[in-house]
């Protein structure tokens, strides 16, 4: 069952995570949402919450979000005799009973209400103090309804409680007080409740409006509306217990007829949702997703397991199974350490960012590293290797008082940071810059964080070596970045093992670009005095002077190590580290 | 947005903004923002540049005391920190008189190898 927390408005949740992003996401969920209850597992994170839908979903961690349908401990399946009997014990430990499932599938379609009856809408807190998802979440189930058969607008504005709602769309799922009452009742019976006397009224002009409209499922929902109309009309009594109209008995709704206004627009167009609240007990289609790993997919493959659920679901709660387009999908886990189920509340995984156009890094790991970097409002971050710009992007959606520079050496690179930027939105906030990150054009001390994430592979640039040049690059960004600043680098293992020796205390040189010149030779009638290489790529002054033995000065570093974590990328792994300027 | 305040270049610091071709772009007013940028910028260096680009308006000719609180001030800087922005152009830094091209908004400021 969706665990819906012992106090009402509490939704459980999961979310599953890239490999070393765990306590990100911990820490996120958190600080965001303040989440309670908080597991974490390897790949995942189980968590309640009741704040709205909408904070849930903005989540930057995480990689997908799913609704927690159960959570079990592992199934023992290899001890039983037959598969037949594994079949069952399967059956039976995974389905459970048809009241878990019907509430789950009302909470979900509840959020999916919510989520977009806001997606117009700005994010307005709710006024009410609730927030409870569960008491938005009634309304937006009201919503749903509407959004069903028409734009939702108006009719269900009236929450009850004389909560005015405001039009459906840009209320968001805003229920006041009302709701609180109801979040005592269940959550079905919340649903219920509001929607039923708002309902009803609507779902009558709905149906009226209905037929106007082509969607199919518009009309199954309809008349499954109607019934269930007929069915609250009687209000106060629990009807159908398969359906969900067993919560319109609550009654309460009747001030909501008051506020109901006539869907006056008949601009319904089908519900973006086709969920469809009321009959989503009845008619639901679904489809089954599983992973197997350990002693269970010994007995059975994934595909069977989806089988066996499949059939037994349907059976049991009278759903269809859809394979291609299905309205619910559940996801099933099953592991040496644990069972599972979950149902997602998106296509898209939350990783997958609105905002950006065209990805370099992963959207998780470089939110990740920004926020390791102690962004505050007024700072200046700089990333000397921006290539798209990923990272200005994700912080700067996190930081809304801070500015950005991305600097980078290639046109094409830029080119695309450019259009991302605009993409996004953030043209003010982050700045480009073409130059080199071995010769910054900043002056000394003056970046407050400094985030990159250096290229794994042997080129750099065009023609020189990475490996090669990270000592110039590291002490760049050493120059740059003022005390109490932070530096956070992702990089590759085998270039993690040369900064560390970089970094870690040696014999004493002259600190990097701490005291001659401070910036970067950038005319030559300025550098007379720093050394030259000509040949070579700019480099910091002293260092180039003292370095012309064969090996790099290691420079008493102001870094000091603060962590280093191990995430995955994919396909390969990279190491995030973070350092601190301190004085020296 | 005019970024050589914030952004130094050696000694030769502040650069020279010649423009060819400015953009005034219209942008959302958040006065925590602004206000946090000041400090960091150095102010005569703002007033050039501005100067420099014809978009001076009435910056005044020294930083006020107080800014935080006085929004008519915090509005003319948003102006010409975050509205202004040059598209075409370039960076010449003062002291050498080398100059950087500034092509599609992004400054290129690389130096040659001669230049290193």
């Amino acid at each position: 069952m969706s665990e819906p927390g012992r106090e009402a408005g509490c939704v459980r949740f999961f979310c599953t995570a890239g490999s070393g992003m765990e306590p990100f996401l911990t820490e996120e969920l958190r600080r965001k949402l303040e989440a309670e209850d908080v597991t974490q597992l390897s790949g995942k994170v189980l968590f309640s919450s009741s704040v709205r839908i909408h904070s849930v979903v903005e989540l930057k961690a995480a990689e997908r979000l799913f609704l927690l349908l159960k959570h079990e401990s592992p199934l023992q399946l290899s001890s039983l005799s037959s598969s037949a009997k594994a079949a069952a014990e399967l059956k039976s430990r995974l389905l459970g009973d048809r009241k878990q499932w019907s509430s789950a599938a009302l909470t979900w379609s509840r959020l999916q209400g919510e989520l977009s009856q806001g997606r117009g809408a700005a994010a307005n807190t709710s006024s009410t103090p609730r927030g409870r998802r569960k008491e938005e979440g009634r309304g937006s189930e009201e919503q749903m309804e509407e959004e069903k058969y028409c734009d939702g607008k108006s009719g269900k504005s009236g929450k009850r409680e004389g909560e005015q709602r405001e039009e459906e769309r840009e209320s968001r799922g805003l229920r006041g007080g009302e709701e609180q009452e109801e979040a005592q009742t269940l959550e079905k019976k919340r649903k219920r409740e509001m929607s039923c006397g708002v309902e009803e009224l609507i779902l009558e002009k709905r149906i009226k409006r209905k037929n106007h409209e082509e969607a199919d499922e518009k009309e199954r929902q309809d008349e499954d509306d109607e019934e269930e109309r007929r069915m609250i009309s009687s209000r106060g009594s629990v009807q159908s217990g398969s359906r969900k109209e067993k919560d319109r008995a609550e009654d309460g709704s009747v001030e909501n007829m008051e506020h109901v206004k006539p869907a006056g627009e008949e601009d319904q167009k089908p519900a973006p949702l086709s969920r469809i609240r009321p009959d989503i007990t009845s008619s639901v289609t679904f489809r089954i997703s599983c992973k197997c790993t350990g002693s269970v997919s010994r007995l059975f493959s994934s595909q069977e397991v989806s089988r066996v659920m499949g059939v037994g679901l349907s059976r049991m709660m009278n759903w269809k199974v859809d394979l291609k387009n299905p309205q619910l999908e559940v996801n099933v886990y099953l592991s040496d350490d644990l069972c599972l189920l979950g149902i997602p509340l998106s296509r898209l995984p939350l990783a997958h960012r609105s905002y950006m156009k065209t990805t370099g890094l992963r959207s998780t790991v470089a939110w990740a590293m920004t926020s390791l970097a102690q962004i505050q409002p007024g700072s200046c971050v700089v990333d000397p290797m921006c290539g798209v710009g990923t990272i200005l992007i994700e912080a700067a959606q996190e930081h809304r008082a801070a500015w950005f520079l991305g600097v980078d050496i290639d046109d094409r690179q830029l080119q695309k940071a450019n259009e991302n930027i605009e993409f996004a939105e953030l043209r003010t906030r982050i700045q480009l810059l073409k130059a080199s990150s071995m010769a910054l054009p900043l002056p000394s001390g003056s970046v407050d964080a400094l985030i990159c994430d250096l290229p794994f592979g042997r080129k750099f640039g065009t023609k020189t070596n990475m490996a090669a040049n990270l000592p110039v690059i590291v002490a760049e960004m050493e120059r740059v970045l003022r005390v109490g600043g932070a530096l956070v680098l992702l990089l590759s293992p085998q270039l993690s093992f040369l900064l560390k020796k970089l970094l870690s205390p040696k014999d004493p040189t002259p600190p990097p670009g701490s005291e001659v010149c401070p910036c970067p030779p950038l005319s030559s009638t300025e550098q007379q005095t720093v050394s030259t290489q000509p040949g070579v790529k700019p480099s910091p002054p002293q260092e180039r002077d003292t370095q012309t033995g064969p090996q790099p000065p290691p420079p008493p570093s102001s870094l000091k190590h603060h962590t280093t974590l191990r995430v995955s990328l994919g396909a390969i792994d990279g190491l995030i580290h973070k350092y601190v300027k301190v004085d020296v | 947005m005019l970024t050589s305040h914030v952004k130094g270049v050696t000694k030769g610091y502040p650069l020279l903004i010649k423009a060819t071709e400015v953009k005034v772009n219209e942008v959302e007013f958040n006065p925590q923002f602004v206000s946090r940028m000041i400090p960091k910028l150095e102010w005569s260096a703002l007033l050039q540049a501005a100067e420099g680009l014809g978009h001076r308006q009435d910056l005044p000719a020294e930083l006020v005391s107080e800014y935080e609180k006085d929004e008519e001030f915090l509005k003319k800087v948003h102006r010409a920190l975050l509205e202004v922005e040059v598209i075409e152009g370039c960076l010449q830094c003062p002291e050498s008189g080398r100059e950087f091209p500034i092509s599609r908004g992004i400054p290129n400021m690389l130096l040659s190898e001669e230049e290193a």
